[in-house]
């Protein structure tokens, strides 16, 4: 089975801070979206099973960092990545990413399933999966927990709440997972240094055929905020034992204990 | 086993210059940092002075994200209720170029990463390295979890924990008596309010250092330095003093090692300092502070030590520095590495330039002018009775009360008489010759 992994490169979020509500980013290293190990994780346990390849695909969105953490996934275990860079994808929103990977999809020799994490670690919208499924024409099956391949078809598992379904789709196809579907492996020092060896495709929109025009974005964010949640700055006075005392009763009160 | 010409063992200053050099000279290198990043696990105060080390890859200086050029600097005596200032500006601190920049780690060591990527260097972040491999006593290549793999030369990196070196017998286990722990918090302020506080034009920088009422009569003393948007503030205390301390004291008595900074941002002459400011920081890290006597051997058959693993650091009081020694070592084991490559030969002979090297710049030449500092630095009254002193004094001086004043000289004289001029002092000035 010949797989694409589609993945993204993120900030590191747990060093990414708030400050006036906003994120801020500067010099918080990137990575590989965590959503997006698992689906290569995914493709590295079918394909040990049943043979083919793996290719990493990514979109630089006008990240230069991509370069780096397209290399965490060759070590991984992808055989061979494919990166689209060009200025016009700075700030491309999902639907041109979409777009972008669905040619990139097409270019490749052969794909017989493309896998995707469920959405991004950073803004986490969801569509690209559903839509490049869409543009390939294939189906698609959203949120697996569990996938399988079978002659000529993928078994997936998804988790409905008070079911678990099960849903065989022929190939090729699409399929996004989630986090629980598997621990993604760390690569060891001797993985990372096979890495560099392995082959890294470059393009830009016109290797692929895609108009400038056609990865405008049709999006715009208008602002990206933090939640703010007011704090209580309750104070309790008296003895350490009666402050105690106060403290538990409060937290009873918010439903925080005794429940 | 696969094999590398080079691994260098921690991606902080030291080994991202090693691996600078030699990625710029085609050699084959491999950074191992146990951190998520460059600069994850990494403190400094933090300044570097640029000055001793510009001609070393000058391209890099011209874009490096330092924080702010130092244009000042203060020393603060702390006394019991009266604190001393001295303050000093000049030109040029921050003529073209400037000596000394501010520098936040996290974003200093990532950037020089990218640049060892540049180059051709592989930085791996995330790889924690487990031993060193040794064979007939030379060093053959490291063990990171199952993967060995080797190399005709290890460039030693690993900080100031020592921890593989001292496994290995390439140098001995760290001692308290060498060391001090640092505390620091980062506090953001907007930079308008940073140039107010420490009356700076825009862009220029403070560096303050603050003896007496801050370390309990320990061994250390607290630092500031200003960043673009920030401040960094902390304690230095010596681990000997305070094991010593915590040996001595009462169970009732005990306290924290970082409380220290607590109680230090607490005081009323540093509140003001801090005052509006969001902390966004927390770190500690240990320094070494032996001197050149507990620098380990440099350089052995098939590796290289560098920066704060070769105990390459140095607090003189009122200069403290080690990132520059940290980059001089890298510079150095790079050019040494090159130069046993030309002869094949990565023996502790084909090495030996690397400590030639050392010893003929300003790395070891000025660990050993200051040999005589730590043992200096021991005496709890530079730490207690000499900023009080010098604070009492001075408020003396300044001081109009309700009743008759007397004259300048005889207040002057009398401080003078009363704190410094007893056996004490003589011998602290004595010892203090040799500094």
């Amino acid at each position: 089975m010949d797989i694409v992994v589609c993945v993204k490169t993120n900030p590191d979020l747990q060093m990414v801070r708030v400050k006036n509500r906003e994120a801020v980013v500067e010099a918080v290293p990137y990575k590989l979206g965590d959503l997006d190990k698992n689906a290569l994780e995914t493709a590295i346990q079918l394909r040990d099973a049943a043979g083919g390849t793996i290719t990493a695909v990514s979109v630089a969105e006008g990240n230069r960092k991509i370069r780096e953490t397209i290399k965490e996934a060759l070590a991984m275990g992808a055989d061979s990545a494919a990166v689209v860079d060009d200025p016009a994808l700075a700030g491309a929103d999902p639907a041109a990413v979409a777009a972008v990977l669905a040619a990139a999809v097409k270019k490749l020799p052969g794909c017989d399933l493309v896998l995707f994490g469920e959405g991004s670690t950073d803004n986490y919208s969801g569509q690209v999966g559903p839509r490049v499924a869409e543009l390939l024409g294939v189906p698609q099956v959203g949120f697996a927990r569990k996938v399988e391949a079978v002659d000529g078809a993928v078994r997936c598992e998804r988790s409905m709440d008070e079911m678990i379904e099960t849903l065989e789709v022929a190939l090729p196809a699409a399929v996004t997972v989630v986090s629980e579907i598997n621990e993604p492996r760390i690569p060891s020092l001797m993985h990372i240094m096979k890495a560099k060896s392995k082959p890294v495709e470059e393009w830009t929109l016109a290797d692929l055929g895609v108009d400038a025009g056609a990865v405008a974005a049709r999006r715009e964010i208008v602002s990206n905020l933090a939640e703010e949640q007011d704090r209580k700055h309750v104070l309790f006075e008296g003895s350490a034992a009666e402050q105690a005392d106060a403290f538990v009763n409060a937290l009873i009160k918010e439903g925080v204990l005794g429940r | 086993m696969e094999k590398v010409e080079c691994i260098v063992v921690g991606g902080g200053l030291a080994g991202l210059s090693a691996a600078y050099g030699l990625a710029d000279a085609g050699v084959e290198v491999m950074v191992l940092e146990r951190g998520d990043y460059s600069g994850a696990k990494n403190v400094t105060g933090g300044r570097l002075y640029a000055s001793p080390i510009r001609s070393f890859y000058p391209e890099l200086w011209e874009e490096a994200p330092f924080e702010r050029a130092v244009a000042r600097e203060l020393v603060t005596m702390l006394g019991d209720g009266a604190q001393t200032t001295i303050e000093v500006a000049s030109d040029r601190f921050t003529a073209d170029p400037p000596q000394s920049y501010t520098v936040l780690r996290a974003r200093f060591d990532q950037w020089l990463a990218e640049k060892v990527g540049e180059k051709g260097g592989m930085v791996v972040p995330n790889m924690k390295v487990d031993a060193l491999l040794r064979e007939e006593g030379r060093i053959i290549g490291i063990r990171a979890g199952e993967d060995e793999i080797g190399a005709d030369v290890v460039i030693v990196a690993e900080g100031v924990l020592r921890l593989l070196s001292s496994e290995a017998g390439l140098a001995a286990e760290p001692v308290d008596r060498d060391h001090a722990l640092g505390f620091k918090e980062v506090i953001e302020l907007p930079p308008g309010v940073i140039e107010d506080r420490w009356h700076l034009n825009p862009g220029e920088g403070a560096a303050q250092l603050f003896l007496g009422n801050v370390t309990d009569g320990m061994l250390g003393g607290g630092f500031l330095y200003t960043n673009k948007e920030s401040i960094s503030l902390g304690v230095v205390v010596g681990m000997k003093a305070m094991r010593e301390r915590a040996e001595k004291a009462k169970p009732q008595d005990a306290s924290e090692s970082y409380q220290l900074l607590d109680r230090f941002k607490a005081l009323p002459q540093i509140r003001p300092l801090v005052a509006g400011g969001t902390v966004a920081e927390y770190s500690a890290h240990a320094i070494p502070e032996g001197g050149i006597a507990a620098v380990p051997k440099l350089a052995g058959d098939g590796y290289l030590m560098a920066g704060d693993a070769a105990g390459l650091a140095l607090n003189a009081l009122i200069t403290v520095r080690g990132m520059d020694f940290a980059i001089a070592s890298g510079y150095y084991a790079a050019e040494a590495v090159k130069a046993a490559k030309a002869r094949a030969d990565f023996s502790a002979a084909g090495l030996a330039g690397y400590e030639a090297s050392l010893r003929g710049s300003f790395v070891l030449k000025d660990l050993q002018t200051a040999s005589q500092i730590p043992a200096f630095m021991e005496n709890p009254r530079l730490f207690t009775h000499y900023p009080r002193a010098v604070s009492r004094l001075l408020e003396q001086i300044y001081t109009v009360g309700p009743g008759p004043t007397p004259g300048l000289f005889k207040t002057a004289w009398g401080g003078i008489r009363r704190d410094f001029m007893n056996t004490g002092t003589v011998k602290d000035a004595w010892s203090a010759r040799r500094i």
